[in-house]
């Protein structure tokens, strides 16, 4: 399968290096960061607060972490020849891993502070082969992580490596930029991001350091008492009670919309995707506050685009632009984003780029059978009343209540179903799903791989099938699904979908 | 549901010899190699074995500790197991279907769940052609095409015959090019 696995002897005589000797030290410093709380734990419990002890503890685990690290730094070599990049690794279990350039998907540089501030980059490669990165330098200079970087893009661009000119002098003084977003523009995508992570946080932080806290701050009968204890609550009026909880609500929301701000500017900053056309053509993405991280994309990667949006951002005209590639985006995202926060114009005119487009106004989507939300909602609803009735003949007739839930669920499940359609136009399949987290999934039917028509038990009597998508690259968790439709007209949409898979290959 | 299928089976007898399967169960495509019924039923019969097994167990524990009349577990589960064993195997065995189009495969299965999968062979990455112990036995192999895509990117089609299946593995591998993503 591997073709460029039989690399000439020739090649060999290139030579293994080292990654720069200062990521011993930035590794070692964050494996101490994260024993450090063990220490202190021990300084508190195990030493009785003897600082003699702790110090010979914390010695020794900088003596230990040191010469691992050390010892794992000299044992990992990389060669980069021609066609292919061997990384040794390992200290008992010795590896030895080759990747083929043909077969790297993207390249990405990332910079952490530390790493900013001494001037490295890590450079992971990915072959889309699934699970996380397969190659990954840590701690190169920059300027090497930028030269390996542009040797892959010229091999696989098929230039002379003589002919190169570097990606930075090519693209970022001239050009402007495809799509930047500046701190205004963060700012409105901070408020769409709505997120409790804030509280996560602070709330982990206070697990943390419990060791701080007096020893019973977590006994939730010490609070009970002390609520009882004061009577305060009693006292106050029903409109300051109100008060009380709106204020509480407020603050919550509050939290919620500053935490969403920062967690985007941290993640956003700076973000710019330009065209690069040296050597392969491709989409470069930079971004990140503290950890700046650099992708280069090549566009012929780009399997299908998603469109995303919500009810209020759409009415203000806000999309979220994102390919599906081979390759997931670091930090755990399936998709590669490349617009967090742009207008309609600005996403036609990245998706001009590729050879997606964006699907024309008079486009007619098709809808699916209404028995999508139907179906569900019978189901709620006699679930609700199942509830109800235990409940309210256990507990409390109150809560025949709960079936009332049903009706908000329902309505949730129409307007699902309202938003579910899908058209097929220009030879590509364009799915649209979701109210309250809208998708659009525009995909040339060249770059489908799979199609499975689908059929649970209680699809047979309406006679409904799913029809699911196998793309190359997103989640396996959620591919691209139509729901819903008749048997015959998926049997029919099969046919059309896998017309242009059968005469031609695709654009390689 | 359950009513549906055996209503079909009812019929089944009468309309179509056990060799000659009626085209409705798998819409007409290519049915498996016949002795792969048979493996199926021999897999039904391990773990048919395995239920009684452990509803034995459960018999003897319950007989032990509770005032039960005797086969209150035994008798439920040897009946599921007969069942299984006698009944599954053919309508399992029926609805697989698969088809070796000029530019695609297609893989029918199952009833109440069917999945009808077709993917075009320019798209498959590589092809394995598998074979266990049970499957030796019976002369079978399962042929499995790998595509590029995350969802069902693995096709398995068991119970070919095993010239059947190295046959189709060469058809499939004149069809795949390299790099195609």
């Amino acid at each position: 399968m591997n073709e460029a696995a039989d690399t000439s002897p020739a090649q060999d005589s290139a030579p293994f290096r080292h990654l720069h000797p200062l990521s011993i030290i930035l590794k070692s410093l964050s494996m101490i960061g994260r024993n450090i709380v063990a220490v202190a734990v021990l300084h508190f419990s195990l030493f009785d607060q003897n600082i003699a002890y702790t110090m010979l503890a914390a010695l020794a685990l900088v003596a230990l972490v040191t010469g691992v690290t050390t010892l794992i730094w000299s044992r990992f070599t990389y060669q980069v020849t021609e066609r292919e990049i061997r990384i040794k690794s390992g200290l008992l279990n010795r590896n030895n891993r080759s990747i083929p350039f043909d077969r790297i998907q993207d390249v990405s540089l990332e910079q952490k502070l530390p790493h900013r501030l001494l001037r490295l980059a890590t450079v992971a490669l990915e072959t889309g082969s699934g699970g996380g990165e397969d190659g990954q330098l840590e701690a190169l200079t920059r300027s090497d992580a930028e030269e390996l970087r542009d040797t892959i893009r010229d091999y696989k661009a098929g230039r002379n490596v003589d002919s190169r000119r570097s990606i930075e002098e090519h693209a970022t003084e001239e050009a402007p930029p495809l799509f930047a977003m500046d701190n205004r523009r963060i700012f409105i995508a901070g408020l769409f991001n709505f997120s409790f992570v804030l509280l996560a946080i602070l709330g982990a932080l206070a697990q943390n350091l419990d060791f701080l806290l007096p020893g019973d701050f977590f006994d939730p009968r010490n609070w009970f008492n002390a609520l009882s204890n004061q009577k305060i609550i009693d006292g106050l009026s029903f409109w300051m009670r109100v008060a009380g909880v709106l204020g509480a609500i407020f603050s919550l929301i509050i939290v919620g919309f500053v935490s969403g701000i920062i967690r985007t500017f941290i993640r956003e900053y700076g973000f710019r995707l330009d065209r690069v056309d040296s050597g392969q053509a491709g989409f470069r993405r930079r971004r990140g506050l503290f950890t700046l991280t650099d992708m280069v994309m090549p566009i012929h990667r780009v399997q299908a685009a998603i469109i995303q949006t919500g009810p209020v951002r759409q009415r203000y005209g806000w999309y979220h632009l994102k390919f599906k590639s081979l390759a997931g985006d670091a930090s755990g995202e399936t998709d590669h984003s490349a617009a967090p926060c742009a207008t309609g114009p600005e996403i036609d005119t990245i998706l001009g780029q590729c050879n997606i487009s964006p699907p024309a106004e008079d486009v007619e989507f098709h809808p699916v059978n209404p028995a999508l939300w139907w179906r569900r909602a019978i189901l709620i609803c006699f679930a609700s009343a199942a509830l109800a009735a235990v409940t309210a003949s256990a507990v409390h007739p109150a809560f025949s209540t709960l079936l009332l839930l049903a009706i908000p669920v329902s309505f949730i499940l129409f307007l699902n179903w309202r938003q579910h359609q899908y058209a097929l136009s220009d030879g590509q399949l364009v799915v649209r799903s979701g109210w309250w987290r809208r998708r659009l999934t525009v995909l040339p039917l060249s770059k489908i791989q799979t199609v499975d028509v689908g059929q649970t038990p209680w699809d047979h009597p309406l006679d409904l099938a799913t029809i699911i998508i196998g793309i190359a690259g997103g989640s396996a968790i959620a591919p691209l699904t139509i729901r819903a439709i008749g048997l015959d007209r998926a049997s029919d949409l099969r046919r059309q979908l896998l017309s242009r898979t059968d005469s031609r290959p695709t654009s390689g | 549901m359950a009513k549906h299928a055996s209503n079909s089976s009812s019929s089944d007898p009468a309309t179509a010899p056990d060799s000659v399967l009626s085209p409705r169960y798998n819409q007409g495509l290519t049915p498996l190699h016949p002795p792969h019924e048979n493996l199926l039923r021999t897999q039904m019969i391990l773990r048919a074995l395995i239920l009684l097994i452990l509803a034995s167990v459960a018999e003897t524990l319950i007989y032990m500790h509770h005032e039960m009349p005797a086969g209150l577990v035994l008798v439920p589960a040897a009946v599921i197991a007969f069942l299984t064993v006698a009944i599954l195997p053919h309508r399992i065995y029926r609805r697989w279907g698969y088809d070796m189009g000029d530019a695609q495969l297609r893989v029918l299965r199952g009833y109440l769940w069917r999945t009808d999968t077709i993917v075009p062979f320019n798209r498959i990455q590589h092809i394995d052609v598998a074979q266990g112990p049970l499957q030796r036995f019976f002369g079978l192999s399962t042929l499995i095409v790998h595509t590029a895509g995350t969802h069902n990117s693995i096709v398995t089609l068991p119970g070919l015959a095993t010239a059947d299946a190295e046959e189709m593995r060469d058809t499939i591998k004149g069809h795949i090019r390299q790099d195609m993503i």
